[in-house]
């Protein structure tokens, strides 16, 4: 993937305030820089509290940062005034959380519309598009059911079209299928590849899981243990459209597990 | 949730319904044993203390052909009805507003809470002395009376609601108005509820009381009027009717619950 970055993380820090009874107050993220191009799949592993849920809320702008600064498309995102945030940068930001974070007492389709709707892009035309995402990860049927009555995979499925829906140029996802089954988030995996190569969105994906950062990025980063910070950087050259199941016989994946292993602490 | 329970329903074992039976048999030998011993308690006392069931039933039945009844409730729900209305009113918005003002809210919420302390019903000669002896000051009573509790459930409510909600909702490109409505409404929904549940026998009973103090009509003025006139079986008849009220409302308020309660997954045999 070639071209302006689309999105630029400059030299980005984050210290939550010193509690009560704690001495200094704790650096989660200290000088983090990195960028990604329009249409990348960018994957980032990190070991569990490294501070990728912090960098990603910064990012989405529902969390300010103690230093540094997000551009996308080269323009300043109001990061470090509360006041000023603007989350999910006008809707150009979309977010996929590590929960589903659908609203319990909305079915399926209208979690999934939700966005439209309140964006007052809610026509004849976006409506067919969220049916055929729905079709397309297949929650058709369940269109009227309400979250409690789905299985997890199924709300993951949800909660993720509910981002696509209204096609925003950059999503964040927070190791999305990190709390399923081998198999459904296999299959996950499969569907969001799947959608990316129909749309080729810009993706930045969150996980702890070495495979899983490789079978889907183009390119990964590893972050160090917090305070965190880019400790390693790979590209993917794996040939689209990849088999997720069969990722781990190709002849590239042991070399490039291993080096990035040895990165992550 | 409804689709489950029809298929749970249809594949219910014969013992169970049978069970079921037995409870609604025993329901009504209650209801008898219950009756009977009013009857002879009210035989017991005698009529200036207590009123035979027969004759209270009779009266209300004289009393609603007549169409005398009929206009005490309605003066009394009217005046129910209007005082909730105001009370639910500010009990809603109030929070909301609080909402947006972190600070402020810090600031008056222990005088609100003060507030509460105050006995509302102490303050009825206060409101005659202020608004007169037309409706105004029952309405006072009865507003303030489902304000608190409606107040401080959605109060508690607003604070409850979701942070990841919110920002999901932000996200997606909310407005702060379309967030309240959709994500803090909704909710705090199960909360307004349980305050209803409260609040509305209360209006009812709230009511009654200003009747009594002030007015020459309604639920209130009936007992009150009765009572004066040494007709206990008035008394009774109009204790009964309130009775009938409260749970009818009660019932109505019931139905509306499931129905914007569809979603929830609740345990249909935790329900009180």
């Amino acid at each position: 993937m070639t071209g302006q970055p689309l999105l630029e993380v400059d030299d980005l820090s984050k210290r939550f305030a010193a509690r009560a009874g704690r001495d200094a107050p704790a650096w989660v993220i200290q000088g983090l820089s990195f960028s990604v191009s329009d249409g990348e799949f960018l994957t980032i592993i990190g070991p569990s509290g490294s501070g990728k849920t912090t960098l990603l809320n910064m990012i989405a702008q529902i969390d300010t940062a103690s230093g540094g600064a997000v551009r996308f498309q080269s323009q300043l995102a109001p990061i470090a005034d509360p006041k000023a945030l603007n989350p999910g940068l006008s809707c150009r930001i979309g977010y996929v959380t590590q929960e589903d974070n659908l609203l319990p007492w909305r079915t399926t389709l209208q979690n999934v519309l939700f966005p439209l709707k309140v964006q007052g892009r809610l026509n004849d035309k976006t409506r067919a598009h969220a049916e055929m995402l729905i079709r397309a990860v297949g929650l058709a049927g369940f269109e009227r059911h309400y979250p409690h009555e789905l299985s997890g995979g199924m709300r993951k499925r949800a909660s993720l079209i509910r981002t696509l829906v209204y096609d925003p140029p950059v999503i964040l996802m927070d190791e999305p299928f990190g709390a399923l089954d081998a198999q459904t988030r296999t299959q996950l995996q499969e569907d969001l590849l799947r959608l990316w190569e129909l749309g080729r969105k810009t993706i930045i994906f969150v996980t702890h899981d070495i495979a899983e950062a490789i079978a889907l990025g183009d390119r990964t980063l590893v972050l160090t243990r917090a305070p965190a910070s880019i400790a390693g950087e790979h590209a993917i050259t794996m040939p689209r459209p990849r088999d997720i199941r069969g990722i781990m016989t190709h002849p590239d994946f042991s070399s490039l597990y291993q080096r990035i292993r040895a990165q992550v602490q | 949730m409804t689709t489950t329970q029809g298929t749970l329903d249809l594949a219910e074992p014969a013992p169970v319904r049978w069970r079921q039976h037995a409870v609604t048999a025993g329901r009504i030998w209650l209801a008898v044993v219950l009756l009977a011993a009013w009857k002879i308690g009210a035989d017991a006392a005698g009529p200036v203390y207590a009123a035979d069931p027969f004759k209270v039933l009779q009266r209300i039945v004289e009393d609603t052909a007549s169409g005398a009844l009929i206009r005490h409730i309605y003066v009394t729900l009217r005046l129910a009805a209007i005082g909730f209305a105001i009370g639910c009113l500010f009990g809603v918005a109030l929070p909301f507003l609080l909402r947006r003002m972190p600070r402020l809210t810090t600031a008056v919420e222990p005088y609100i809470m003060a507030s509460v302390g105050v006995p509302k019903y102490a303050l009825v000669p206060l409101f005659i002395l202020w608004f007169g002896i037309d409706d105004a000051p029952k309405l006072w009573l009865v507003g303030l009376l489902v304000f608190y509790p409606v107040f401080i459930a959605v109060f508690a409510g607003i604070r409850n609601v979701d942070r990841r909600l919110i920002n999901m909702a932000r996200v997606a490109g909310a407005s702060e108005a379309a967030i309240s409505r959709e994500v803090v409404w909704n909710s705090l929904l199960p909360f307004f509820f349980a305050s209803l549940k409260i609040a509305l026998p209360r209006a009812v009973s709230a009511a009654i009381i200003g009747e009594f103090l002030v007015g020459n009509e309604g639920l209130g003025y009936l007992i009150e009027h009765s009572r004066q006139s040494f007709d206990t079986t008035g008394v009774f008849a109009g204790i009964a009717v309130a009775t009938a009220l409260v749970l009818v409302i009660n019932a109505v308020l019931e139905r509306i619950d499931r129905r914007f309660s569809a979603w929830r997954p609740t345990d249909r045999h935790m329900e009180l």
